[in-house]
């Protein structure tokens, strides 16, 4: 179901709701607490994607706005209520659609329960207390759900711009919703009109996300032409490319120097394409020959530390990675075992493939080589 | 600019400016003056917003000013203090790279914009709510004709300079201009919300209020900059990679211009039109898997190579299938796709093929190849026309050839750029290439009559 048709339907079942707890109690809390229980839920389907960590629901600013406006019981109710309706409205399996609705809901109630505490402590005047209060229930939010997203991906992710937009929008919903020490208020528009910078936010990650996803698509397509061409195995970029990052990780390459790896292994056999056709037409190419002319080529672009990478007049350790994994590729293209072609690499001359990235090569798959070695040494 | 439009763009923002003057010269000897706390604070939230806002978008630049300047209205309303809305609206104007490059009309202009707006804005403001205790119903109902008043104000100043400026007709520029003022109406409202915090919590709300605007500024930089680092670089490796033939070098960056200019011609919406650029760059990558001894060959090709050199659109599609955002558009680089029926219900079909099929045929029929030389554009002109609404689409055509004749550009035999170098065919040779291969070619045709149509690149 298309996300525009999954918030209409939250739309019109929150506006029905709204309707009927009006007729059934005109002017009453009712109305205020089905409306912010659909806001919830629509700010479950609406969610901020920064780059490089878990999506983080808009949902967390509404549920600040019910912790300060209702009772702890009508906050549990309509949180709950919120997170069920999403369910059958939420993309995947069902088993992970009510496990990230019971995520959100258990990082509802600890924001439910630090405002709570917080908003007893009678060391300040009301508006400080109340501000403290809320930022910290919208930080106890994030880190809960943050931690199950730890739990899965075992990587801490890089809080920033998008939790505090979160928390600090929550908070001005919530205290427009209901202002402090009779203050004026302005209910339900506040959740409104706040919301659009976080709109503005949604949509400005949202196109990064795309233009990410199409810039990195159009590296992978570009790097299956040499294969069309006939100038490398199928899928060598890509297996190359894998393997590469996974032997960079294991050796503590930083996120960034992994993605320029990443990029040069998928790029590297693109300098064939690029030779001169009729100065290479009645001669072999040399694999350094394709080699600078990649770099050449990738240096002139934003992608010139991927380019370093391919050159041969630099020795950066992605580099030496990439050498090593793509020779290892082509000797398993060969039919060679992952033992034959890890000792094969080990016996070539020293200068030829860095001993720390063979070791580490070895470790990724497995192949044991390097034990034997410092065993029989 | 010329320079009968520059000293009239000239003599209208001094104009407007002394105008502005004395409006401020008016209401500061009216008073009342507002109190200095608030109307330092909504200035600098001004300056801010404009100068950290205004590189993205037009329309969150605007929508920040009614912000600021609703805001200032809510603030000021009990002693209706009209020189406190003109000053924090003329701060709108202090945009440091105009400063810093010293462009002083585009100073003088928006200096005297943001007040001239505002006022007459203010006092629809202050008329609907009067002095006295408003409810915040009332509020948020008067926020939106202050917010009318303000954009028409705004669409005429502005609409009036691109007018002088650039010589269009004032009723096109408004037509196009008047359609992006929609967003201010939701800012005003938010400036309703800043007042009203302001007032009941001073400064202690304003970070909070700051802090979303700025996230949402920080990624949208983010997404330009990748976007156009992304772009440069398919330029780049395309580029490269089609250099290593003469003949069609510069193709795919010709052919994404000319998309671009028809799309633009026909209204296509911003994000599409991304998309059709990038398709464009892209429409021949399958190419690069042929050899080059068949593209550049200049007789009849075999079966055989006919059948190799034909592969070429397959593989460009399936490159273009593998990149979600031009997975839409990758039957761009097929013949078949692009080819126009006219009996045929297109509606709801992407245009966007039929754009690229005009824009590559009319870059191979001007620009030399292996086979013959570059057509004059009066014959490519002729071509395109004589195939529309047989084999191109014919909006796609007038869009092109209208859109080339305003830009005062000229491509074709005698214009080329780009293959200077190359020692051009004596012409009325048979084909090869990409381009003489759609079954009606005819192949021993003469230079001036084997285009057109049947010209792939």
């Amino acid at each position: 179901m298309r996300t525009s048709v999954r918030v209409c339907v939250v739309v019109a079942l929150s506006l029905l709701g709204a309707a009927v707890a009006e007729s059934v109690n005109p002017g009453g809390s009712t109305t205020a607490l089905v409306l912010l229980a659909g806001a919830v839920a629509l700010g479950e389907l609406v969610v901020l994607r920064p780059p490089h960590r878990a999506p983080l629901p808009l949902a967390y600013a509404f549920m600040l706005v019910l912790v300060r406006a209702e009772s702890p019981f009508e906050c549990f109710v309509a949180i709950a209520a919120a997170e069920l309706l999403v369910v059958p409205l939420r993309n995947g399996a069902w088993a992970d659609r009510a496990t990230q609705s019971g995520e959100h809901f258990v990082a509802g109630m600890a924001a439910l329960g630090v405002y709570r505490i917080a908003i007893t402590v009678d060391a300040l005047t009301p508006t400080p207390r109340m501000l403290i209060a809320l930022a910290l229930a919208g930080v106890a939010a994030i880190l809960v759900h943050e931690a199950f997203a730890y739990a899965r991906a075992r990587r801490i992710p890089p809080f920033g711009g998008a939790d505090l937009a979160l928390v600090a929008s929550g908070m001005l919903m919530a205290i427009g919703f209901r202002g402090v020490e009779a203050r004026e208020s302005v209910g339900l528009w506040s959740v409104v009109l706040f919301s659009i910078p976080l709109l503005a936010a949604w949509y400005s990650f949202e196109r990064l996300a795309v233009i990410s996803r199409t810039s990195q698509q159009t590296i992978e397509a570009l790097s299956v032409v040499p294969e069309l061409a006939g100038l490398a195995p199928a899928g060598h970029a890509a297996r190359v490319a894998t393997l590469s990052v996974q032997v960079g990780d294991a050796m503590g390459l930083r996120r960034r120097e992994l993605d320029d790896l990443r990029a040069a292994a998928l790029l590297h056999h693109l300098g064939h394409l690029c030779l001169d056709a009729e100065e290479v037409r009645d001669r072999p190419v040399e694999p350094a020959e394709v080699a600078d002319k990649g770099a050449e080529i990738l240096r002139q672009t934003d992608l010139a530390n991927a380019g370093d990478l391919l050159a041969n007049d630099g020795v950066p350790v992605g580099g030496q990675i990439l050498r090593a994994v793509s020779a290892f590729d082509d000797l398993l293209d060969r039919d060679l075992s992952v033992r034959a072609a890890m000792d094969a690499l080990y016996s070539g001359p020293g200068f030829l493939y860095d001993s720390r990235v063979l070791d580490a090569l070895d470790r990724v798959v497995g192949a044991g080589v390097a034990t034997t070695l410092v065993s029989a040494g | 600019m010329n320079t009968q439009r520059e000293t009239s763009v000239t003599a209208y923002c001094v104009g407007l400016a002394a105008l502005a003057a004395a409006v401020g010269v008016f209401l500061s000897v009216r008073g009342p003056w507002p109190l200095v706390a608030p109307l330092v604070t909504l200035a600098l939230l001004h300056v801010f917003a404009e100068n950290q806002i205004t590189d993205l978008t037009a329309d969150m630049a605007s929508g920040a000013g009614v912000m600021l300047c609703t805001a200032a209205m809510v603030v000021f309303r009990t002693d209706q203090s009209a020189i406190g809305v003109w000053l924090v609206a003329i701060a709108g104007g202090l945009y440091y790279p105009h400063l810093r490059h010293w462009q002083w009309r585009k100073l003088l202009f928006n200096c005297a914009m943001f007040p001239l707006a505002a006022v007459p804005s203010a006092a629809m403001f202050w008329t609907i709510t009067g002095g006295g205790k408003a409810s915040p119903g009332l509020l948020l109902a008067a926020a939106l004709p202050a917010a009318l008043v303000y954009s028409v104000v705004n669409v005429v100043l502005v609409c009036v300079v691109v007018t002088l400026d650039t010589g269009q007709r004032l009723r096109d520029v408004i037509s196009v201009g008047s359609r992006e003022y929609l967003v201010y109406y939701p800012f005003a409202l938010m400036g309703v919300f800043l007042g009203l915090l302001y007032l009941d919590y001073e400064l202690a709300l304003v970070p909070l209020f700051l802090v979303p605007i700025l996230v949402a500024r920080q990624a949208f930089s983010s997404y330009l900059a990748l976007k156009r680092s992304h772009e440069a670089t398919v330029r780049i490796l395309v580029g490269a990679l089609e250099a290593k033939d003469p003949y069609t070098a510069g193709h795919a960056e010709r052919v994404a211009e000319y998309a671009q200019y028809i799309g633009l011609e026909l209204g296509i919406p911003a994000n599409r039109l991304e998309r059709l650029r990038l398709a464009a760059l892209m429409h021949d990558v399958g190419k690069l898997v042929v050899p080059n001894h068949l593209l550049n060959k200049p007789g009849k090709l075999t079966a055989e190579e006919f059948d190799i050199v034909r592969k070429h659109e397959d593989v460009s599609v399936e490159i273009l299938t593998r990149i979600d955002f031009l997975a839409p558009v990758a039957p761009s680089a097929t013949s078949e796709a692009a080819h126009f029926s006219p009996v045929a219900d297109d509606r709801g079909q992407p245009v966007e093929p039929h754009i690229v099929a005009v824009a590559d045929a009319y870059d191979a029929m001007t620009s030399t190849r292996s086979y013959r030389r570059a057509l004059s554009q009066d014959i490519a002109f002729a071509e395109l026309r004589k195939n529309s609404g047989r084999q191109f689409h014919p909006r796609v055509v007038d869009a092109l050839i209208s859109s080339l004749r305003r830009r005062g550009e000229v491509h074709g035999a005698g214009h080329e750029l780009y293959v200077h170098h190359v020692s051009a065919p004596s012409g009325n040779l048979g084909s090869a290439g990409l381009g003489d291969l759609l079954p009606d070619t005819a192949p021993n045709a003469s230079a001036d009559t084997v285009a057109g149509p049947t010209v792939r690149s």
